[in-house]
Parts: C-alpha cells; sequence; structure tokens
C-alpha cells in the first residue's frame, strides 16, 4: 500500500474508533445519574457502543469513495461484515448481562407487559439477529439478492431506529438535553449516510444515463455489453476498477450490481464496457438487454489497479470471468503502448469456455505478452498445464526472484485463497497481492 | 489476505471497544464519576 493510503487508512480507522467510542465517554459529562454496579454500566457501554457500530454500518456501504480507497470495496464490505457480528454480540450481551445480574428483568421479554423501552430493544435485537442470519446464509436459505437487499436495509433501519428509540426511552444517561441532542445528532447522521447512497447519490446519477451501445456474446457463457454516456462526458477509470450497474429508466433502485470494468481505461469518449457471464440469478438476463437500454454506472471503485503499483513487469493471475478486470489492465497497457512484461495464467475449466482467448492471443502482438492457460478438463492433445494454478505451475513459468513482481488475482474464492497460499509459500510479500474478490455482496 | 487484514481490523476494534467498555463501566464506579 502507497504511504499515501497508509495514512489515510489509519486516519479512517482512528476516525471511526472515534464514532464508536465518542458519542459513550460523552455520556461521562456533565451531571451524571446514581452509580450502579459494574456490570450494569459495563453492560450500558457495550449496548452505547453495539448502537454505535450498527449505526455506523451505514458509512461502511455509503461508497464514499475517499473513505474506501485506501483499502478497495471488497475489503470495506468484508469489514461491514465482520463488524455486523461484532455488533450483534455486543448488542445481544448487553441485555444478558443485565438479566443474569438481576432475573427479574426477564419479565421485561414479554412484549405485553413491557414498558415501551423494552418493546423497543426487543424490536432492535431481533431485526439485528435476522439481518446476520440472513446475511450469513441468504444462498442457503436461498433467498434472491434482490428480495434479501431489500430485506437487509429494512432490518438495518428498524434495528438502527428501535435502538435509538430504546436508548432514548429509557434515558438514564441523557438527562442532560445537549447529550440527548449529541446522541440524535449521531443517529441523524447514520441515516444520512443511508439517505446519501439511496435517494442523494441516485438524485446526481439521473442526471448522467448511459445508453447501451453494444451487446456481445463471449466465450463462456458471458456477455460484453458496451455502454455510451448519454449528455455527458462520462468517466475515466483504471485498469481493474469496477462499477455498479442498474438497469433500468430509474438510478432510483435498490439493487445495484458490482462488475468489473473489461475495456481499456485508456478508451475516448466515456465508453465503456462490462463483461458479466451467466451465473443463473439475474446475470442470465444481460443477453436479452435491447440496445438503447437506460442504464446508470455508480463508479469507478476499487483499488485493483496496476496504476497503484508501479511495477517493472506485471502478473495476472485469473479464473473464469476473474478475466474481466484483467482483460481491461491488457487492453490499456497495449493503448499505453506499453512494452513491460506481462504474464497472464489463465485458469479455466474447459477449452471452449475461455473468454477472450483469441483477442489475448491478438494482444500478444502489442505487448510483452505471455499467457499461460491452464485448463481443469483440458480437450484430447492438449499439451499445456493441466488441473489448477498453484505453487508449481508459478515457479514454471515466473522469473525469481518471486517477490519482486506484483501479483494482480481475480477469480472464484477457493481459487483466489489457493494462490494467496501459493504466492505465500514462494514467499512473496502480503504487499504485493493484489486481488479483487467479485463475490464481495 | 486482504480480507485476513479485515479480520483482523474488526477483531482489534471489538478489543479496542470491549477494553473501553471496562474503562467506562470502572471510571462510572470509581469515585470520581459518582
Amino acid at each position: 500500500m502507497q504511504s499515501r493510503f497508509v495514512v489515510r487508512s489509519i486516519i479512517w480507522t482512528a476516525l471511526y474508533l472515534f464514532f464508536i467510542l465518542g458519542p459513550m465517554f460523552a455520556l461521562l459529562a456533565g451531571s451524571h445519574p446514581p452509580v450502579r454496579d459494574f456490570w450494569t454500566e459495563f453492560s450500558a457501554a457495550i449496548g452505547y457502543a453495539g448502537l454505535a457500530m450498527m449505526g455506523l454500518q451505514f458509512g461502511l456501504t455509503a461508497r464514499l469513495r475517499f473513505v474506501t480507497e485506501p483499502w478497495g470495496e471488497d475489503v470495506i464490505y468484508h469489514f461491514h461484515r465482520q463488524m455486523s457480528l461484532i455488533a450483534v454480540g455486543l448488542v445481544v450481551a448487553h441485555p444478558i448481562i443485565l438479566f443474569v445480574i438481576q432475573p427479574e428483568r426477564l419479565a421485561l421479554l414479554n412484549s405485553f407487559t413491557a414498558p415501551w423501552r423494552a418493546r423497543f430493544a426487543a424490536l432492535s435485537t431481533y431485526s439485528l439477529i435476522a439481518l446476520v442470519v440472513m446475511a450469513l446464509w441468504r444462498v442457503k436459505l436461498n433467498l434472491r439478492y434482490e428480495t434479501w437487499h431489500v430485506t437487509h436495509i429494512v432490518l438495518a433501519v428498524l434495528a438502527v431506529g428501535a435502538g435509538v428509540a430504546h436508548m432514548v426511552g429509557w434515558s438514564f444517561y441523557l438527562a442532560d438535553p445537549w447529550k440527548r441532542a449529541l446522541w440524535i445528532f449521531f443517529a441523524l447522521f447514520w441515516i444520512a449516510l443511508l439517505l446519501y447512497i439511496r435517494i442523494i447519490k441516485p438524485f446526481f446519477m439521473l442526471r448522467k444515463p448511459y445508453r447501451v451501445a453494444e451487446v456481445r456474446r463471449e466465450r463462456g457463457d458471458s456477455w460484453t455489453v458496451a455502454m455510451q454516456p448519454d449528455g455527458h462526458a462520462g468517466f475515466r477509470f483504471r485498469p481493474g476498477q469496477f462499477g455498479w450497474l442498474t438497469m433500468g429508466s430509474t438510478p432510483f433502485k435498490i439493487t445495484g450490481h458490482p462488475f468489473s470494468f473489461s475495456s481499456s481505461a485508456a478508451a475516448d469518449g466515456g465508453r465503456v464496457e462490462m463483461t458479466i457471464r451467466n451465473l443463473g440469478d439475474f446475470t442470465s438476463e444481460i443477453g436479452d438487454i435491447p440496445v438503447g437500454q437506460r442504464v446508470y454506472l455508480d463508479g469507478p471503485y476499487g483499488a485493483f489497479t496496476i496504476d497503484r503499483n508501479p511495477a517493472d513487469m506485471h502478473v495476472l493471475i485469473a479464473g473464469g470471468v476473474g478475466i474481466t478486470p484483467m482483460m481491461s489492465i491488457v487492453r490499456t497497457l497495449a493503448d499505453r503502448a506499453d512494452k513491460r512484461p506481462v504474464i497472464l495464467l489463465y485458469g479455466n475449466k474447459d477449452w471452449d469456455r475461455v473468454t477472450f482467448r483469441e483477442e489475448l492471443d491478438k494482444l500478444k502482438q502489442r505487448l510483452n505478452l505471455t499467457i499461460v492457460h491452464v485448463l481443469e478438463k483440458p480437450p484430447a492433445g492438449w499439451t499445456g498445464e493441466k488441473g489448477f494454478i498453484n505453487a508449481a505451475v508459478l515457479e514454471r513459468y515466473l522469473p525469481p526472484p518471486f517477490a519482486d513482481h506484483e501479483y494482480y488475482i481475480c477469480g472464484p474464492d477457493v481459487m483466489m485463497d489457493a494462490i494467496e497460499s501459493a504466492l505465500s509459500q514462494l514467499g512473496v510479500p502480503l504487499s504485493k497481492y493484489h486481488s479483487e474478490r467479485y463475490s464481495f455482496v | 489476505m486482504r480480507r485476513l487484514f479485515a479480520d483482523w481490523l474488526a477483531l482489534g476494534t471489538a478489543v479496542v471497544v470491549i477494553a473501553m467498555s471496562v474503562l467506562f463501566a470502572f471510571l462510572r464506579t470509581s469515585s470520581e464519576l459518582h
């Protein structure tokens, strides 16, 4: 990571902690309610911290480029997921500690007789638990991504809203009007983060629509969708980055989908291309998109780009449709007449499904490009690499010392875990890995 | 590996938040903040 990104990541981490702990410690200023035992006070503290964490979850997914840039969106979404587990742990531990100290408080679980502040607490906790369960087991629960996404937002708003209502209703620490105002300000700030991504950002996107200019079939049951800015200049992206695609006539749709750009970042005119594989969900309809269809693009995003890491040679490792950001990288390098060596290790199931294989072959004439195809089920007479990309394959094709190269990896999670482990075996430091997990949402 | 970094960051945040919650409770129950 470049030093400016290291500094920014430290600042944002410190601010994140401040926004969790600051409102809690502010409660210790001014006048104080009667003191209680240690565990009751500890329980109150983790309740406040858990609520602040829940609220800040809206910020982690608000696509604030200046915040996410040092890490990349896939890391931020993974952090968002992990923090939701920690927040649910704190929020559930908060009443459990109180019940253990004073078992008669268990009567508060009866929502028919409990006061409103306890009902809000129960609603917040149950919403948060449902939200985490649905997020962890969405695929096993057979939930459509779009349905899950809407439910996720509704449950998140319920969990935070009911949590704030519980806190204000209990009012133990919020007797001072300024403390009450401070916490209400933070609650409004969290809601503003949600409104930013759901209302404000789409409002600005409304003025910058795109039109589908071309839909091309590619090998491997994939489609390339070319989009042209409609009435504006579009945006510039770096090779390897991605954008959120919202299909249809409005950018206010809840669900956008992240896809890597596959076209050259050096192209003029704002035209961008995304190559999308049919994975059986909404992607199965990509081939039916009519030319001229209005779409909205939010981007560019992502830390996965060669432009951030100067190197004498690039090693690109792709699995299946993970070729799309690599395609943008090699097309851009060709357009820039970049003569630095590029080695592309490209894993696929079979030869017929190797997306872009013909164009990659042609690009060898414009670039110092070596392509190593690794096939899981090679055709008869195949003399190339078979099986999966592993440490042995890397050792055969990469010039030592391995730690000197920059590695860009994109593919299915299983493949990426295997490659990262292979690179570790070869002594490649973490700072040289650059990966993009396209299954981050 | 980058996700491992996010795991450690999340774990570190949890540890700091719990430690600060202990401090909060300690300060509240100590004589100064009664």
